[in-house]
């Protein structure tokens, strides 16, 4: 079998073949008893003396390189700082790794930099290794970078996504859909006259705010598949239900709009700046107003709770109850 | 001395088979016994004259009890060393492993009303009274064999009267599970919005029910299978009270009348309807309404029919005593897609925002089951819901010559449907048990109820496990996902059914043919190459399928989007008929307040045209039909179900002539004869440009996709040599394009069969799939 853009995109397809054909070749996955590559987690760890060093790597494509909010240069690396952020480790330095086409615009490279530099400083990350490929035309599309974050946390105190407990309170620290919808109304040339933009951003500082209230239980940070994703993963690791609240959710005016004239669900669409988070109940409004004092997380919310069961289910406010599932490559309608 | 050995299967327990059997025994001075194996009673009589046996045997066939169901008898003479000395009623054999047919819920009995309306009787007045040929069942039973004590009847013990009754074979009540009286019965209770119990202060609570009814309330009242919202007729007010409190904008509302000639006021009723009305399974029937209808204009709007049931429950014949208006809504308390509410303290504390008051009981529901609808299409009786008074009673299969040929396999078969609309079956000695009407299992209460139904039928059925798991193609249903987890855990193979070759079986089963040419039209199901299908000529000999013929394919901006949306299906379907400006003008012009988000919007519908950004392809004739609908002004937002294209058959169904024509045209599109939908969009358009009559386009427009359906389905049996040609599919509840297809088919010399004893819409998908999996084994 060949491998097809489905095998990319999230769902049971690429599960198939990442635990097929990924996770069943390697051997070793787990070092000095830290987590590791079976977990399928934000980031893995090595624990070292009364420490975990927390690593992840992730490989950024994006069309367009530049969008509103944000650009390649600043989604590499939030995206690797992000992971480890969600894991509750300090991230330390990132490492950069870049494979352009021929012909690139020296000039857009060097507004990528700036960008990556800057995101990086946001929440004192550096860029310590990095390493720079040039492919010919026609066998690249523009350019890719690979990141690796590093980050540190005390032993044992690393935060999985795979830990909620029943009673938890779930919090999302802001707006959803906004990076998906907002790029893929840019790149349709849907051009909207509107302040529509990427959410694109490291989360450190939220997170930070977070744990020193205390109670975190499980952290995530709802990048593909969107929120409907993340939420379910984490249940299914879990092993619990999840309730949530529709109306409670923040979703932009102007993304709620798009996903209107679209048919495409804002929560099934990509984070790149928010967190997703189980808080013990007894902490959850102390945790929701730290992360209102953060500069990205001034419109976060408890939008529901851990509940028993297997399934993530969304109140609505007319309608019921509905099962929330995680999203698949390509919906096939379903209404009759 | 002679003896014979009869043997009688069919529906003949529960229903008062074996006390009639006792009765006509005496009555011919026959010797021997009854009792109950399982589905068949055994009966040994005996007597000194050969005709007497004959007579009997005869008059139990005649005169059987009228719930019950006789499929076959088969007696033979043999020399006995026994000799009897009385005809007894023996207790059922345990040791049966034949499979049980439980009745369904029947309407209250004429000779029970008399009883109720006497006030010399015992149980006048009496709002449970029931006997052994009417009354729940099914609603009650908890498993089998079926005993008082295993139903919901058990928590009321019976008095010393009505014991006596139940222990006399010679009674009506004799076994009666549901008997009971006003000393020993279950009791009402009247709750006020905040569910504090008010009935101390009231001494005829039905009658304070009908007042506050007359006084514009909204009641919940439990009944039989569930819980009915009520409130009256008259008044817009009140109905659009109700409507708010469901947020149930526009979808039409069930009428209970007291009587056919209350009905007569606002319907028109003809002689299948009437019957259909008054029979015993008492369900609701869509009728026509007449030129005096009067109802408000919110209980069935833009709607040339309306639901309408008489009262099958004791509770329902009191009330009417007291009621002013000629009919009360009478709809499903429930929440959109959700399971009716059964359970009391569900019922008050869930139904709070919406009823002023309660009428409850304390008898548990312990199947729930919603109250059946049927429509008649050209005369012929067409379940748009079959559930109480039908539900469980099974299909046996063993009548259909198809079946001959796999009658030696005896496999356990559990098929799970669709997803809206659902229903599942559970195949057992080829005998198929269809469920009640489940719902929409997105909601997760329909999901749980979906799987506590299968739990109950399995045990009503005795089934212990299952060697097929059928369910239908689509990926993401959740019933899908569902048998995927019910097939690993017996360890049976999963077997995918394409919705519309489902659809197929049900219809050859239904009329008892092997190989037709089906027409198959709906909303989606999803098609073998992965795209949403919906208006399909499918060749079927039951087992397998080929598609042959289509509607043209289109794509769907936005997906399920734009079934909510119909203008934007429509835009898709003139999207290659125009140049793009023109039709943006046209759009624009037109049609823009169809699109929620004005012209940002139609320019966003162009661009996912351009960019395929999620445009699901589909070959739907519900949304072919939903965007003509939007064409000519008359729906342009779906809030329920079918709604678009429910009010183009009312809207057209007020054309009165036949002057406009829209002929249908045909591509061949990938090996496959295709409608080009998108040319009757254009030319109803056209047909709006110059004038013409919106109803008689409604008319022209519909019957084309009707005509054109049929004349590809004529190809097709053609080219397969088949002279049947069968209709299926929600689609086909619209009686003009039912009418069209039939006469397009039939002129050309080939017999039409449509849905008998099934649905036509996706109700009977898991039989369909039951039986298609019958043959994989
Ligand atoms: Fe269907
Ligand atoms: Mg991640
Ligand atoms: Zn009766
Ligand atoms: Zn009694």
């Amino acid at each position: 079998m060949k491998i097809g853009m489905n095998h990319g995109a999230g769902g049971e397809v690429m599960g198939d073949l990442i635990s097929q054909t990924v996770l069943n070749n390697v051997t070793k996955k787990i070092v000095n008893g830290g987590i590791g590559l079976d977990s399928l987690d934000d980031s893995a760890t090595i624990p070292v003396g009364d420490k975990e060093i927390v690593i992840t790597t992730d490989g950024h494509t994006i069309n367009p390189l530049f969008f509103p909010g944000g650009d390649i240069g600043r989604i590499s690396a939030a995206g690797t700082i992000n992971d480890i952020s969600v894991m509750g480790a300090k991230p330390l330095a990132i490492t950069n790794a870049m494979i352009i086409q021929e012909g690139f615009n020296i000039d857009d490279l060097d507004r990528i930099m700036k960008s990556m530099d800057e995101t990086c400083r946001e929440c004192d990350v550096g860029i310590i290794a990095g390493d720079t490929k040039v492919m010919e035309q026609g066998k690249i599309d523009k350019m890719v970078i690979v990141t690796t974050g590093i980050g540190i946390v005390d032993k044992g105190k690393a935060i999985r996504d795979s830990t909620l407990n029943v009673g938890d309170k779930i919090i999302i620290s802001g707006s959803v859909g906004d990076h998906g919808m907002s790029l893929m109304s840019f790149r349709e040339g849907f051009g909207f006259d509107t302040d529509l933009v990427s959410d694109v951003a490291p989360v450190y500082e939220i997170v930070e705010a977070a744990l020193s209230v205390g109670g975190v239980t499980a952290m995530k940070d709802p990048t593909r598949g969107g929120l409907a994703n993340s939420i379910n993963e984490m249940a299914k690791k879990s092993n619990v239900g999840v309730l949530l609240e529709d109306d409670a959710i923040p979703v932009k005016k102007q993304v709620h709009a798009v996903s209107e004239m679209l048919g495409i669900d804002p929560y099934e669409v990509a984070n790149e700046g928010k967190v997703l988070m189980g808080v013990k109940n007894k902490n959850a409004s102390e945790v929701l107003k730290a992360i209102k004092n953060t500069k990205y997380g001034k419109e976060a919310a408890i939008i529901g709770e851990v509940t028993e069961g297997n399934r993530v289910l969304m109140e609505t406010p007319i309608g019921g109850t509905r099962i929330l599932e995680a999203p698949v490559a390509d919906p096939v309608p379903r209404v009759c | 001395m002679e003896t014979a050995k009869i043997l009688v299967q069919g529906i003949v327990q529960g229903v008062g088979f074996r006390p009639n059997v006792y009765r006509i025994a005496i009555k011919h001075d026959i010797n021997g016994y009854v009792r109950n194996l399982g589905n068949v009673v055994e009966i040994i009589a005996q007597s000194h004259d050969y005709n007497d046996i004959e007579k009997f045997i005869s008059e139990i066939e005649v005169k059987k009890p009228p719930v019950s169901i006789i499929n076959s008898i088969e007696y033979s003479f043999f020399e006995s060393n026994a000799s009897f000395s009385e005809f007894k009623i023996l207790e059922s054999s345990n040791s049966f492993s034949g499979t049980s047919v439980i009745p369904p819920d029947i309407a209250v009995c004429e000779n029970c009303l008399k009883e109720m309306r006497n006030p010399k009787d015992r149980r006048f007045n009496h709002p449970f009274i029931a006997c052994t040929d009417c009354g729940p069942r099914f609603t009650l039973i908890d498993s089998i064999p079926y005993d008082r004590n295993r139903t919901s009847m058990d928590e009321f013990p019976l008095c010393n009267e009505c014991m006596e009754e139940y222990t006399n074979p010679l009674d009506r009540r004799y076994h009666a599970e549901a008997s009971c009286c006003n000393t020993c019965g279950p009791s009402l209770q009247l709750l006020n919005k905040d569910g504090v119990d008010i009935s101390f202060k009231h001494t005829n609570l039905i009658k304070k029910a009908g007042e506050l009814l007359n006084e514009s309330n909204i009641l919940a009242i439990k009944g039989i299978g569930g819980t009915h919202l009520v409130s009256k007729v008259s008044d817009d007010d009140t109905v659009s009270i109700l409507r708010k409190r469901l947020t149930r904008e526009n979808q039409a509302f069930a009428c209970m009348v007291k009587d056919i000639e209350s009905a007569l006021e606002f319907c028109e009723i003809n002689s299948y309807e009437n019957e259909a009305l008054i029979a015993k399974e008492r369900p609701i029937v869509v009728l026509k309404k007449n030129s005096n209808y009067n109802l408000s204009k919110e209980v069935s709007p833009l709607l040339h029919n309306i639901g309408v049931i008489l009262p099958y429950s004791p509770i329902h014949h009191l009330l009417f005593d007291y009621i002013n208006d000629p009919a009360l809504i009478m709809t499903s308390a429930n929440i959109p897609g959700e399971p009716m509410m059964i359970d009391n303290k569900d019922i008050v504390n869930n139904l709070s925002k919406i009823a002023d008051y309660f009428l409850l009981h304390n008898r548990k529901i312990i199947n729930r089951c919603d109250d059946s609808v049927i429509r008649f299409v050209d005369d012929k009786a067409s379940f748009i819901r079959r559930s109480r008074g039908y539900a469980p009673a099974p299909y046996n299969l063993n009548e259909y010559d198809k079946f001959k040929s796999i009658l030696h396999k005896n496999h356990n078969i559990l098929a799970l449907g669709p997803e809206l609309d659902l229903t599942f079956t559970i195949l057992k000695n080829k005998m198929a048990y269809v469920s009640q009407h489940i719902g929409n299992t997105n909601k997760f209460k329909t999901y749980e109820f979906l799987q506590d139904a299968i739990k109950h039928l399995m045990k009503i059925t005795s089934t212990n496990s299952f060697d097929l798991v059928a369910c239908d193609l689509h990926p993401q249903f959740f019933s899908t996902q569902l048998a995927k987890e019910i097939s690993n855990k017996f360890q049976a193979d999963l077997i995918p059914v394409q919705h519309h070759h489902a659809h197929g079986a049900v219809l050859a089963v239904d009329n008892n043919i092997d190989e037709l040419i089906v027409i198959a039209a709906d909303g989606v199901g999803y098609g073998d190459d992965g795209t949403a299908w919906g208006g399909e000529i499918l060749y079927s000999d039951i087992e397998s399928y080929e598609r042959m013929a289509s509607l043209l394919p289109q794509k769907l901006p936005g997906g399920d989007l734009s079934t909510k949306y119909p203008v934007r299906v429509m835009t898709s379907l003139l999207y290659s008929k125009f140049e793009k400006n023109e039709l943006k003008d046209i759009l624009n012009k037109h049609y823009i307040d169809y699109f929620k988000h004005g012209a940002m919007e139609i320019d966003l519908v162009f661009k996912q045209m351009e960019s395929n950004l999620n445009t699901a392809i589909t070959t739907s004739a519900g949304r072919v039909l939903d965007s003509i609908s939007v064409a000519l002004g008359v729906c342009h937002e779906r809030t329920y179900e079918g709604e678009a294209s429910m009010k183009l058959e009312s809207f057209a169904y007020r054309s009165n002539n036949d002057k406009l024509k829209i002929a249908p045209e045909f591509i061949e599109i990938d090996g496959l004869l295709r409608l080009d939908t998108s040319q009757i969009l254009y030319d109803t358009l056209d047909l709006v440009k110059r004038g013409e009559n919106k109803k008689d386009i409604a008319k022209a427009a519909q019957d084309s996709v009707a005509i054109g359906l049929a004349k590809m389905a004529l190809i097709a049996a053609n080219k397969k040599d088949v002279n049947v040609v069968g209709a299926t599919g929600g689609v086909f509840y619209n009686e003009a394009i039912s009418k069209k297809v039939k006469e397009t088919v039939e002129r050309d010399g080939f017999k039409f069969v449509s849905h008998r004893n099934s649905c036509a819409g996706d109700g009977s998908v898991s039989l369909g799939q039951a039986i298609v999996a019958s043959f994989k084994l």
